[in-house]
């Protein structure tokens, strides 16, 4: 169970300063647009927290284009917004910390060889909640998704959604229970990035096969046995290596139920 | 009924990859176009993979014609086979979800097909696909496990109705 209630929180309120500047070929006016400063969750999602931002610009491009989706980019690489906004910073900015975070608006030549279509909240959601059910199905064997109700999954979503600690947590605490008679999930849903943003997928049990919990020295020496010097971050932590991987699950995954994380 | 049994059900790794190389070699046989992608240092990224043209007939008799791409790929969070695919019309411009809809075989409603088709990240290319959601896929194929003679025939019979994909009748009829 995630005890740990004041990491818990701290995760939650984990908050990045953004400058938005629209694209220069974008602008249509001869009066420069201001640069739009936000404070957003590190935990949420760019489409959830962009609304005004787009409002701002709208007015200072081509009207033919206002119907466009918007996408964002960091130095020239497109910002994939089914990723959580503290994993995308992390993932771009972990070794050289820049704030603001300053990122570049489009509303033309939507990339869509490396973006996928978000042309409203829904698409969000559909992702966060099939997100969430894989992580199930790591953990669980998918049992706590299948038997919870469709308005426990709504509380989960509305409470990323509304930035509600507690809305949020009251169902997200079932996931991260243990079930069956010893501690630990069956997997832990984890991600770990590589700098090109590419993660592998593997199988990763908890416990070591004697039983004890594995740690993430462990875990790294499973994974990059060639590897000595690897470090792992996330939300803008260096993790300590002797960290045992199901409190690190249980305490430091995103709201998809995942750990996303940056190899450095 | 939450799938509790899930754990017989799972295809495992081992299993997809022996029904890979034996429908390649149908496949083959029957002179359709699946080939086999192998990452030696990484098994798990094996897919096959199918490239195709298919047209489609709207109400007013009016044909279009769109190029396919397919790819079948292991989900090693479900212990899956999965399906994978993108379209583009003559212009080359990927067609939306909605598009796709259109274009389905089956007469969809929106709400249900959104349900079951989703662009994603693919987990092998890391660019986005249209995936074919895998959590009902386990249920599907322990149903036919015992008279399936290759789980990945069986499962394409199972796409068929939704997404427009040839699938010479012979896979049925082979032994």
């Amino acid at each position: 169970m995630a005890n740990d209630r004041e990491v818990l929180r701290e995760i939650w309120d984990g908050k990045i300063p953004i400058c938005f500047h629209l694209a220069q070929e974008e602008i249509m006016e001869i009066q420069q647009p201001d640069p739009f400063y936000v404070m957003v969750p590190r935990l949420s999602y760019f489409p959830l927290v962009t609304d005004k931002m787009k409002r701002h610009f709208l007015r200072y491009i081509s009207q033919e284009n206002a119907d466009n989706e918007m996408w964002l980019d960091y130095n020239g690489q497109a910002l994939k917004w089914h990723y959580p906004i503290g994993f995308l910073y992390d993932l771009f900015c972990g070794n050289d910390p820049q704030l603001p975070w300053t990122l570049t608006v489009h509303f033309t030549k939507f990339p869509e060889t490396v973006l996928l279509h978000c042309p409203n909240k829904d698409v969000v959601e559909a992702h966060y909640m099939s997100t969430v059910k894989e992580a199930d199905v790591l953990k669980h064997r998918g049992q706590v998704m299948s038997t919870m109700q469709k308005k426990d999954h709504n509380q989960l979503w509305l409470g990323l959604q509304n930035d509600k600690f507690d809305q949020f947590w009251a169902i997200n605490r079932r996931l991260m229970e243990s079930h069956g008679d010893n501690e630990g999930f069956k997997h832990i849903p984890i991600r770990i990035y590589t700098d090109d943003g590419i993660s592998c997928q593997r199988l990763i049990s908890p416990k070591n096969n004697d039983g004890s919990r594995k740690t993430v020295q462990q875990l790294l020496s499973e994974l990059y046995p060639d590897k000595p010097e690897v470090k792992l971050r996330t939300h803008g932590v260096l993790i300590p290596l002797d960290t045992p991987l199901q409190w690190l699950s249980e305490h430091m995954s995103y709201p998809d139920n995942f750990l996303h994380i940056c190899l450095c | 009924m939450p799938s509790s049994n899930s754990q017989t059900t799972c295809i495992t790794l081992e299993t997809y990859l022996c029904a890979a190389k034996d429908f390649i070699e149908l496949s083959a046989k029957f002179m359709d176009e699946w080939t086999i992608h192998q990452d030696h240092s990484e098994r798990l990224y094996t897919h096959l993979k199918k490239e195709d043209f298919i047209t489609h007939v709207d109400d007013t008799g009016k044909e279009t014609l769109f190029r396919a791409e397919y790819a079948i790929f292991y989900n090693l969070s479900y212990g899956v086979p999965s399906f994978s695919f993108n379209v583009w019309d003559c212009t080359g411009k990927l067609l939306t979800l909605e598009e796709v809809r259109g274009i389905s075989p089956m007469n969809i409603s929106t709400k249900d097909f959104y349900s079951v088709v989703t662009q994603q990240e693919h987990p092998v290319f890391h660019r986005p696909y249209f995936i074919i959601h895998p959590c009902h896929t386990a249920e599907l194929l322990s149903m036919f496990k015992k008279s399936s003679k290759n789980i990945i025939i069986t499962f394409l019979s199972l796409i068929t109705p939704l997404i427009q994909l040839k699938l010479p009748l012979e896979y049925g009829l082979s032994s």
